[in-house]
């Protein structure tokens, strides 16, 4: 394990010493800088207006606790704006993202995994290749395309243009975990008499069920962030997602409520937090997988 | 209420054009008794900016059911982050479907000229009924001959001032020039009040600022041929200098940092003086007076006032922004937007709107300094009669594409900021020179 | 579709393949031997089918408008017109220009840093995660929220946690006594540029730990406690065990880290839109800027599209790399 001491120290207070120095300090270091903003934002969320604007020098300023606690900022959010409905579309949009780059990603890993076809090699580095384009460059053409297929202010506009950006990803996981799955297991099957497609559906995918919670849970994330698409591919408020949303009605061209835009931050990461906090150890396990290879 | 008088208003209307019509057959008649009912289920989207007044916003939505009886449509207002207007507009045109009209700022009809419909009939008959636009309102919405957009709106810039910091180190009144600006400023800022002005790259307060600095000095981009660029002169230099001297002893060093929204935060906590802005700070204080103190424990809406610019050696200057709509001309409902626009400006159902902004936002026309309004809160007054001094950029040529190219990449506030972290002013100034030269060509 | 035959297995390879051959002789009831069906066997066929659906996807909605956006590049197009071919002139137009020249280089700067820093700090943590204590699942998932949240909001929160006049960061210094008068976190050009390197970092490294701790995981622990037993300190197991055996996952980590880092948009945009003068200027602001507010639709798809070889480089050296530590 790294972090013991490696030349036998047989001293109990060294060991300690050590474990204090190598592992509790600096996991509290981490654990504190990576989660101080959010408990910040917890408090800014319940923090009255009139404490808000306290110069950071003022005596009174107390930025990590306040006295008096109060609800008006979330209660602002979901009835001035329509954050229920933008949660249910952005939940809506990133599901089906998911799903479409997860149906797409396991078919392309699979075959550029398995299979022997022609030009599979540049094919494949041709998906990858397409992670590299800016979605900066892409928009307006893109838009163009939206109008095209009249999916301008649908939520398709962005459930067909999110897997651009979350297919490359998807399939080099799936790749990944593919390459470590014997070729044993398939043929034994396929001398079954099942065919190749059976044969992949019913015994690589189970396998592969680790990277595909993998791949899911990084697809949703991405989808549940994304903001450029967003903005311009949506019009009316209903159909907004949850960062075009709060960016756009919690901030009036010089005033910023701080309090609802601190509330709808923290509340618009809770259901992909919550999905991770499930998922975490699949998630780990399914990149593991996918790294094995 | 308005509604009703629209609809009399509508049916006089109709009845006179029935009757010029009268010896055209019934058809005619017919055809005219129908004008304002245009085919079923017509539908017109607008898209405006999220208001700093959010009064104004729930008189607009209002409006929007009203205006829809009138004219027998379903009109749809949606509101979006300033800053995202132009990708909208920009995805919208590229794409050739969006909104049928936009909220258009600044000189934006010079930029998207080709893709806004002439409503010269709708502007004109605007200004004669309400006693003519501002010149610069007609200068950022006419391009050529033919007007690109329909002026609504102007939002002012002025000084707002702590009225007790300034009288504590002598300034009974509002300093006049530059100078006095930055002697007061001095003052203020060794009792750990200082100016606020930003720096930075936000686009309503920092150039709002720096352009009528630059223009108070006789510094100015290019030449009335629209072609030579001419920033590069003693006064630009001198300006520059004054402005890093002026930096330094009396404004706040974090205005390099700050967006549309930091001086109003700094303001209203009360870490700065005074600052240029539009009136969003006062009304901010007025919505929530309880909120806001002073240090002294007093509610910050009573210590505040409002002043013009100070004025430089070749005179005082603003830049305001200036608000219009416009019709894009892919709207497949060009007539219906523009009877809207003329419902939507007639004075009738202008004023709801004036009166909700209380200020922050005056008319294009020049009727509206004479409302009662006015007569009711004195701090506000500086801004009745802002708008009648104003240029705007691209100044001494036409505000033209090219100027807004130069404003999108923040050349002349770029100027002062580099000069202010540390370049000398004719480095700076020759920077400038050379960007603004490759944009005129 | 297919009905099994009966179980022949064979042993071994030569087995198996006289074993599919006789199956494939055997006329099997209930295999379909249609074309289709055949066609589906065929690896060939199959292979093509299975990328179909993302090839399809990506044609459309990537390889089509990247097309465009380069042929947009060349023109003069601007917002409502479609203007006209001129060749290389926006990218003649562009290299001059020293604002587009200071993005260049704060771009570079930039992913450069936060990608080291990200993967230092973020191998220290996996290093770290990798140890069993109590509470490790609560503590691993919630390493990873500053990756979860979306980006646009948790910029908006860093962004007043800088505002020189509320930073709760100067707060929380100035009380520690270790400064006496405020950082200008986003006032000073060169804070700036840290300032929003530190932001990426917070972000991005939960996704470096998490990967690398999936890495980790493949370490078999017998290596370590070899080495131990022969002698090796923990910086030594690290540098000749740890870091050879995970190099392949980091590799690819990093360069997905490096692509999206060099193309970030967001971050820069919500901190503070390029500024104080151009200090923080990246390709896609500066892009957006010229493209959307300017309305210069062709010289923002070519400072758009002036990262891409610059991108393409990077992302061929390190494949390339990849390909040599595979091989090794």
């Amino acid at each position: 394990m790294a972090g013991r001491g490696g030349s036998g120290s047989g001293m109990v207070e060294g060991a300690r010493w050590r474990k204090w120095v190598y592992f509790n300090v600096p996991m509290t270091v981490f654990i504190v800088g990576t989660l101080f903003p959010f408990y910040w934002m917890f408090v800014t969320a319940f923090r009255p207006d009139g404490e808000l604007y306290r110069p950071w020098r003022a005596i009174n300023n107390t930025p990590f606790w306040t006295t008096h606690p109060t609800f008006e900022h979330m209660v602002y959010l979901f009835k001035q704006t329509m954050f229920g409905t933008w949660m249910y579309n952005t939940m809506l949009i990133a599901l089906a993202s998911t799903v479409i780059s997860l149906f797409c990603g396991l078919l392309a890993g699979y075959a550029l995994a398995r299979l022997r076809f022609p030009f599979a090699g540049s094919m494949g580095t041709g998906i990858f290749v397409t992670y590299l384009v800016p979605p900066t460059l892409l928009f307006i053409p893109l838009a163009n395309i939206i109008r095209d297929f009249r999916l301008g202010d649908t939520p398709w506009s962005l459930i067909l243009t999110y897997p651009t950006f979350l297919i490359p990803f998807c399939t080099w996981l799936l790749m990944g975990y593919f390459k470590t799955i014997p070729k044993e297991l398939e043929e034994c099957a396929r001398i079954d008499g099942a065919s190749r497609i059976r044969a992949m559906v019913q015994i690589v995918f189970p396998i592969a069920t680790p990277g595909i919670l993998s791949a899911g849970i990084f697809a949703f994330t991405l989808s549940w962030n994304e903001f450029l698409y967003a903005l311009v591919f949506l019009s009316s408020p209903q159909q907004k997602t949850v960062p075009v949303g709060v960016l756009s009605e919690l901030i009036r061209g010089d005033v910023f409520f701080w309090g609802p835009l601190m509330a709808g931050a923290l509340l618009g990461s809770v259901p992909v937090a919550l999905i991770y906090s499930f998922f975490v150890e699949h998630y780990v396990a399914g990149l593991t997988g996918a790294v094995k290879g | 209420m308005a509604a009703k008088r629209m609809n009399r208003r509508q049916f006089v209307k109709l009845a006179g054009a029935a009757a010029a019509v009268g010896g055209a057959g019934v058809e005619a008649i017919l055809a005219a008794r129908r004008a304002p009912a245009y085919a079923q289920g017509a539908k017109l989207h607008i898209t405006r900016w999220v208001d700093f007044v959010p009064a104004g916003d729930e008189v607009l939505a209002k409006q929007m059911v009203e205006a829809g009886k009138a004219l027998g449509a379903t009109i749809t207002l949606e509101r979006i982050n300033a800053n995202d207007l132009q990708p909208r507009i920009t995805a919208a045109v590229s794409s050739g479907s969006g909104p049928d009209i936009f909220h258009l700022l600044h000189n934006w009809c010079y930029l998207y000229e080709t893709s806004l419909v002439d409503v010269t009939d709708v502007a004109e008959g605007l200004g004669k009924a309400q006693g003519g636009f501002y010149q610069p309102v007609q200068d950022a919405t006419k391009v050529g001959k033919a007007y690109r957009a329909v002026p609504h709106a102007i939002v002012g810039g002025q000084i707002a001032y702590r009225k007790s910091l300034f009288a504590e180190v002598g300034a009974k009144e509002f300093p006049k020039t530059w100078q006095e600006y930055r002697e007061v400023g001095k003052k203020l800022k060794a009792k750990g009040f200082p100016i606020g002005q930003t720096a930075g790259h936000t686009f309503g307060d920092a150039p709002g600022f720096w352009y009528p600095y630059m223009w108070s000095w006789g510094g100015k981009e290019v030449e009335k041929d629209g072609k030579t660029v001419a920033i590069s002169s003693k006064e630009t230099i001198e300006s520059v200098k004054f402005a890093v001297a002026m930096w330094k002893d009396a404004c706040d060093e974090g205005g390099l940092a700050w967006d549309d929204s930091s001086n109003n935060r700094a303001f209203l906590s009360g870490t700065i003086s005074a600052t240029l802005n539009g009136a969003s700070i006062y009304i901010e204080s007025l919505r929530n007076p309880d909120k806001y103190k002073t240090d002294k424990g007093e509610q910050m809406r009573t210590d505040i006032l409002h002043a013009a610019n100070p004025a430089g050696p070749k005179g005082q200057f603003h830049y305001h922004a200036s608000f219009h709509h416009g019709i894009m001309g892919y709207s497949k409902n060009q007539k219906l937007a523009k009877d809207f626009l003329k419902w939507l400006h007639a004075k009738e159902n202008f004023e709801p709107w004036f009166l909700s902004m209380k200020g922050f936002s005056v008319g294009a026309t020049k009727m509206w300094e004479e409302h009662a309004m006015w007569k009711e809160d004195p701090v506000m007054l500086p801004f009745r009669t802002a708008a009648r001094a104003f240029q705007l950029f691209g100044h001494a040529g036409p505000p033209s594409a090219k100027a807004s190219e130069a404003y999108s990449k923040y050349i002349i506030v770029d100027m002062y900021a580099k000069a202010i972290q540390g370049a000398s002013a004719e480095d700076a100034v020759k920077w400038a020179e050379s960007e603004l030269k490759r944009i005129y060509g | 579709m297919a009905q099994r035959g009966p179980r022949s297995i064979a042993g071994g390879a030569g087995g198996a393949a006289e074993a599919t051959s006789r199956l494939t002789a055997r006329p099997r009831a209930a295999v379909r031997t249609t074309s289709i069906g055949a066609a589906l066997e065929n690896e060939r066929v199959l292979g093509l089918l299975l990328l179909a659906p993302t090839l399809t996807l990506l044609a459309l909605f990537i390889a089509y408008p990247f097309v465009m956006g380069v042929w947009i590049s060349l023109t003069s197009a601007s917002v409502g017109n479609v203007g006209t071919f001129v060749g290389l002139k926006n990218f003649v137009k562009l290299f001059g220009d020293t604002i587009f020249q200071r993005a260049a280089y704060n771009t570079f700067v930039y992913t450069a840093i936060a990608t080291v820093a990200k993967l230092a700090l973020g191998m220290w943590l996996a290093i770290l995660l990798n140890r069993h204590f109590r509470a490790k699942r609560l503590v691993r998932a919630s390493m990873l929220l500053p990756f979860i949240i979306p980006t646009v909001l948790s910029t908006l929160a860093w962004k007043w946690m800088f505002d020189p006049t509320f930073s709760v960061l100067n707060w929380t210094l100035y009380h520690a006594g270790f400064i006496q008068t405020r950082i200008g976190w986003l006032t000073d050009p060169t804070m700036a540029l840290m300032s929003v390197i530190i932001v990426n970092v917070w972000r991005g490294m939960p996704f470096y730990a998490i990967s690398l701790l999936a890495g980790l995981q493949t370490v078999s622990p017998e290596l370590h406690e070899a080495a131990a037993i022969d002698g090796a300190n923990a910086w030594q197991r690290f540098w000749r065990i740890t870091w050879p055996l995970v190099l392949p996952v980091t590799m690819v980590v990093t360069l997905f880290s490096v692509i999206q880092t060099f193309a970030d948009f967001q971050l820069v945009y919500a901190l503070t839109g390029g500024g104080p003068a151009n200090s923080t200027h990246l390709f896609a602001t500066y892009a957006y800027q010229i493209g959307i507010v300017t309305g210069l639709l062709g010289e923002g798809a070519a400072a758009s599209l002036a990262m891409f070889p610059m991108l393409f480089v990077i992302v061929i050296v390190q494949l390339w790399y990849i390909r040599r530590v595979e091989g090794a």
